[in-house]
């Protein structure tokens, strides 16, 4: 009998860690926030549920939502869709967020917009790129740069700016790396650029010397190898070693301090595209920047930014428009040149992705320095508005 | 108000429990180990996810050929077996789900990085049907392969899987086909695994080559063994408490995994035989209280 | 075509590294050793710390790290191995990657999530002409792995211990019946294959400049396939294994119509080879 009594104690214990309800909820706004802790993408869940914890502090600092504070309340995803979508519900369901903000990667981002979408409860991903997260209906946003326009860019740049007629390609086999280098390719061709080496790489590649051979054999005028900043590292030191001597270009993904820190000298003379301007005077990217260092005792990155960024937005809205999902949406969709974010202001949502300014960036001296910036219309909208040629 | 929550990782322990019931019949029957079983999950998702993106099926009308077609690429992929056992055959499964993923990865047929996306949910007489309705129909499909696996464990194939595992050459000796029953163990358990994948794709809504790493694999062994390898009732139980477990170290966020990890290997060493399995923990537990019963109900 | 080999030999190196210590323990206890990796990451991790922390020198750093590893190694095999001997084969496969699991956690959270550079500077020979490219870091692999493998070939054939070593891996109860400490025995393996595989973790983080928790995964799986390549147990069958699949990954990747990852290569090659040789290229 006692084992019994024992069982259902524990049964007991169970079900209230399952039930475990905030009495007090109802004093403050909840934002929900999934992100990866656990699993390889730890860093880049860390970097970016640390940016969105300062942004609560900013708000909080400064009024919070309509005099109620704002409070995150943060999910491990471990980069698992199941876990993912599971983990959504009880955002919804149990902690009753306003918003729900995914932190992770694409996979789990489409996983959970499909069940925000079905819910009725607006969503964003930060940095994930994938094309489906938005299409998953009107509740879900992007806060960070579709790929097309990102990787557009990247071909504005290396074709007309740069003049480079022979480019290689190296590529990341996920959506980040692949939907980069399909816009990149399109622009770059159209530009009459020719495209002489293409090859995949799957994430979490580290040699890379038997490509960058093939890669010098072929004479590029520039290398795009859209990925992450470790692989990136990776491929820009070994480039150097096996004398590669062409441009380097790379994207957001590299935008973080580790990059330099693992490609060392190396990585100076890479080109990136990124939305976080590190030069610019604008005084919420400087608050950003500096805040994080001081918080986790390592430069910020542009993962970190997109997570910053997301939760200033949302709490921006939450603002103006109360905590009711239509008029969320609503009011998501008029946002013009809202300038409270880390990285360039964002100019509007086309497709329910962020509009922003795009900059080139340049590492110098070990340092991420700003190189130039495109406003034109064509290249930075995702369907350029019309009369804007 | 937690109801979807619960729903949700309920409907998803009951995928695992499926797929781990057709591990167990590879795995627990015949001493196949496969450590390459995300694999074969693998297959069931993307088959499903193919028939209904690309050839525009129906969630019904696709299980069944999903379905044959996984039983097929099963035991096409078993084949290996036939020629290697043991560690090699551990190493091979191992080998399959790296270039299963690989597969996906880089063929553009099978969505490649992209994923295949818009995988809908089934609808039943043209009605969509909701959170509740899904888990419903996953836990029949369990019921239904608890049933077909009880009713499996009853008959003389189950057995001549079971001599198949203990000794080869005593089962050969004994008059059993072994290389059949190798072949019969992978179709079983590809059925249902691939039954798992098909549940799973569905739930998820898509599937991307990342998702069936070998770190599930690792998970999938791991479910089975910390249950009771070779039992019914302990391919269910290790499912849903290791598939549940880190859900109640969310208190400790940060330190989930660590305590998961450790715990795994201090009670496989501990508990070789599974917690429900022969003569495992709860197994004793469970026989010591109905013993008590009965004997409580003579004397009164 | 000369680089590209050059290249391949080096990151044979390491594979060869690892498998040698996998092969080891399986030679000896019939186990597949997963948390393997879990010591080539702390060796990287303890050597970083060194680096960092005590000395400037990497070859101070190489010796924490490898002796770090080693007694971590037979820590290991006294807690999760030796109780798990007699259980069926897969508990200490499964045991394996529990601690697997929990070490790239703990790493995590003592280190961070983030990768560090591993930044030494140090004094070697190296081969700079137009043609023809060695680094310092890749002489340095390369000589590490010829020095370790020819101390090990010199201890197995030519010592005491060697010799009881091999009558181990021929029948266990027989040596021990025959008054060899078993015991003992076991955990000098389990010592030189985990200053092995942390020795490896140094050198590859040297190589790449870049520790982080979860670097050992990849370079296991590799390892698993060295050895069923090599044939299990063997220990010169591991080494040559490491660097010709390295060769055969690095130049079969570079033809465009095998698209597919070095991983799925690697695996498929050794598939092969198991359909046609079930006990490995070099198995007995």
């Amino acid at each position: 009998m006692r084992r019994f009594l024992c069982i259902v104690m524990v049964l007991m214990f169970v079900l209230c860690g399952l039930l475990s309800v905030d009495a007090m909820a109802q004093e403050t706004v909840k934002i929900g926030f999934i992100t990866p802790l656990t699993g390889f993408a730890a860093a880049d869940g860390y970097s970016s549920l640390e940016s969105a914890k300062l942004a609560v502090d900013y708000v909080n600092e400064h009024g919070g939502i309509n005099g109620k504070k704002l409070e995150l309340i943060s999910y491990d995803d471990g980069c698992q869709p199941d876990q993912a979508s599971a983990l959504t519900r009880k955002l919804i369901e149990n902690d009753k967020v306003a918003v729900v903000i995914s932190g992770s990667y694409s996979s789990p981002s489409r996983a959970a917009a499909v069940i925000c979408q079905q819910a009725k409860v607006p969503f964003t991903s930060t940095y994930a790129v994938h094309p489906s997260i938005v299409e998953a209906g009107e509740y879900c946003h992007r806060i960070g740069m579709a790929a097309p326009i990102q990787g557009r860019v990247g071909g504005y740049f290396a074709a007309r700016e740069l003049g480079a007629k022979r480019i290689a390609l190296l590529i990341m086999n996920n959506d980040f790396g692949v939907s980069l280098a399909e816009a990149f390719k399109e622009t770059a061709l159209k530009l009459g650029a020719e495209i002489v080496y293409e090859k995949k790489y799957p994430l979490g590649e580290t040699e890379f010397r038997s490509y960058l051979n093939a890669i010098k054999a072929a004479d590029p005028d520039l290398l795009y190898a859209p990925g992450y900043y470790n692989e990136a590292a990776n491929i820009v030191s070994q480039a150097r070693e096996v004398g590669l001597r062409c441009w380097l270009m790379g994207d957001e993904g590299y935008d973080s301090p580790k990059f330099i820190e693992l490609a060392k000298t190396a990585a100076n003379g890479v080109f990136i595209t990124t939305d976080l301007n590190r030069d610019s005077d604008r005084p919420m990217t400087r608050y950003f920047l500096e805040k994080y260092k001081e918080r986790t005792n390592i430069d910020a990155d542009m993962v970190g930014a997109s997570g910053f960024d997301a939760v200033m937005l949302v709490s921006h809205i939450l603002n103006k428009v109360g905590t009711k999902a239509d008029d969320i949406i609503r009011y998501w969709d008029t946002i013009e040149n809202f300038e409270d974010c880390a990285t360039g202001p964002i100019i509007t949502f086309q497709e329910r992705s962020a509009i922003r300014p795009m900059d080139i960036q340049i590492v110098l001296n070990n340092q991420f320095r700003y190189f130039y910036r495109y406003y034109e219309p064509e290249i930075i909208y995702l369907n350029p508005p019309s009369g804007g040629k | 108000m937690t109801f979807g929550y619960i729903l949700s990782i309920a409907t998803f322990a009951s995928i695992y429990a499926i797929l781990i019931l057709g591990l167990n019949i590879l795995t627990g029957y015949t001493k196949q180990v496969s450590l390459g079983h995300a694999a074969f999950f693998a297959i069931g998702a993307y088959t499903q996810a193919l028939l209904i993106t690309k050839a525009g099926l129906t969630f019904w009308s696709a299980l069944p050929l999903t379905i044959l077609l996984s039983m097929i690429i099963g035991v096409v992929m078993g084949l290996p077996s036939l020629r290697v056992s043991d560690d090699f055959l551990v190493l091979t499964t191992i080998g399959l789900n790296f270039i299963v993923m690989g597969i996906t990865e880089y063929f553009d047929f099978f969505g490649g990085a992209m994923g295949i996306i818009g995988i809908t949910m089934p609808t039943i007489g043209g009605k969509s049907i909701g959170t509740t309705g899904y888990f419903l129909i996953t836990l029949s499909f369990l019921l239904l392969t608890i049933c077909i696996c009880y009713l499996f464990s009853k008959t003389w194939g189950r057995l001549a899987m079971e001599a198949t595992g203990e000794d080869e050459d005593a089962a050969q000796s004994l008059g059993i086909n072994t290389s059949i029953y190798k072949m019969y163990a992978f179709a079983l358990s590809s059925t249902f695994t691939g039954l798992a994948g098909v549940l799973w794709a569905h739930s998820i809504g898509s599937v991307f080559p990342r998702n069936f790493s070998f770190e599930m694999s690792v998970l999938f062994l791991s479910m089975l063994v910390f249950g009771g390898l070779g039992t019914i009732r302990g391919a269910v139980f290790g499912a849903f408490v290791l598939y549940i477990l880190p859900e109640f170290f969310r208190f400790i966020e940060n330190y989930r995994m660590l305590v998961y990890g450790g715990m795994l290997a201090m009670i496989v060493i501990l508990q070789p035989n599974g917690i429900l399995g022969r003569g495992g923990l709860l197994d004793r537990c469970i026989l010591r209280l109905v013993k008590k019963k009965a004997e409580t109900q003579e004397i009164s | 075509m000369l680089q590209v080999l050059l290249d391949a030999i080096v990151l044979g190196c390491s594979y060869a590294l690892m498998a040698v210590g996998l092969n080891m323990v399986y030679g000896l206890l019939r186990i597949i050793h997963v948390a393997h990796a879990a010591l080539y990451t702390l060796g990287a991790y303890v050597g970083l710390y060194c680096l960092l922390n005590l000395s400037q020198s990497l070859w101070i750093s190489l010796f924490v790290g490898a002796l770090f590893s080693a007694i971590v190694g037979v820590l290991m095999y006294r807690i999760i191995y030796s109780p798990a001997l007699t259980a069926p084969r897969y508990v200490p496969l499964i045991a394996g990657a529990g601690v697997f699991i929990a070490s790239q956690e703990l790493f995590r959270l003592l280190a961070g999530p983030y990768p560090y550079s591993f930044d030494a500077h140090f004094q070697f020979l190296s081969i700079m002409t137009p043609n023809l490219r060695v680094t310092e870091t890749q002489m340095l692999m390369i000589t590490f792995m010829v020095v370790a493998f020819l101390c090990l070939f010199i201890l197995i054939n030519k010592t005491n211990l060697g010799l009881m070593w091999r009558a181990c891996t021929q029948d266990m109860e027989l040596a021990a019946s025959s008054g060899i400490n078993i015991n003992l025995i076991i955990a000098i393996n389990f010592m030189i294959g985990s200053a092995l595989a942390g020795s490896a973790g140094i050198l590859m983080a040297l190589y790449r400049n870049s520790v982080f928790p979860t670097m050992g995964a990849m370079v296991s799986y590799k390892a698993f396939v060295v050895i069923v390549l090599g044939g299990f147990g063997s220990i010169p069958g591991a080494a040559i294994a490491g660097i010709i699949l390295a060769i055969a990954e690095s130049f079969l990747g570079m033809v465009p119509i095998f698209n597919l990852p070095r991983e799925a290569i690697a695996f498929l090659v050794m598939i092969l080879v198991l359909m046609f040789k079930p006990k490995g290229l070099f198995g007995r």
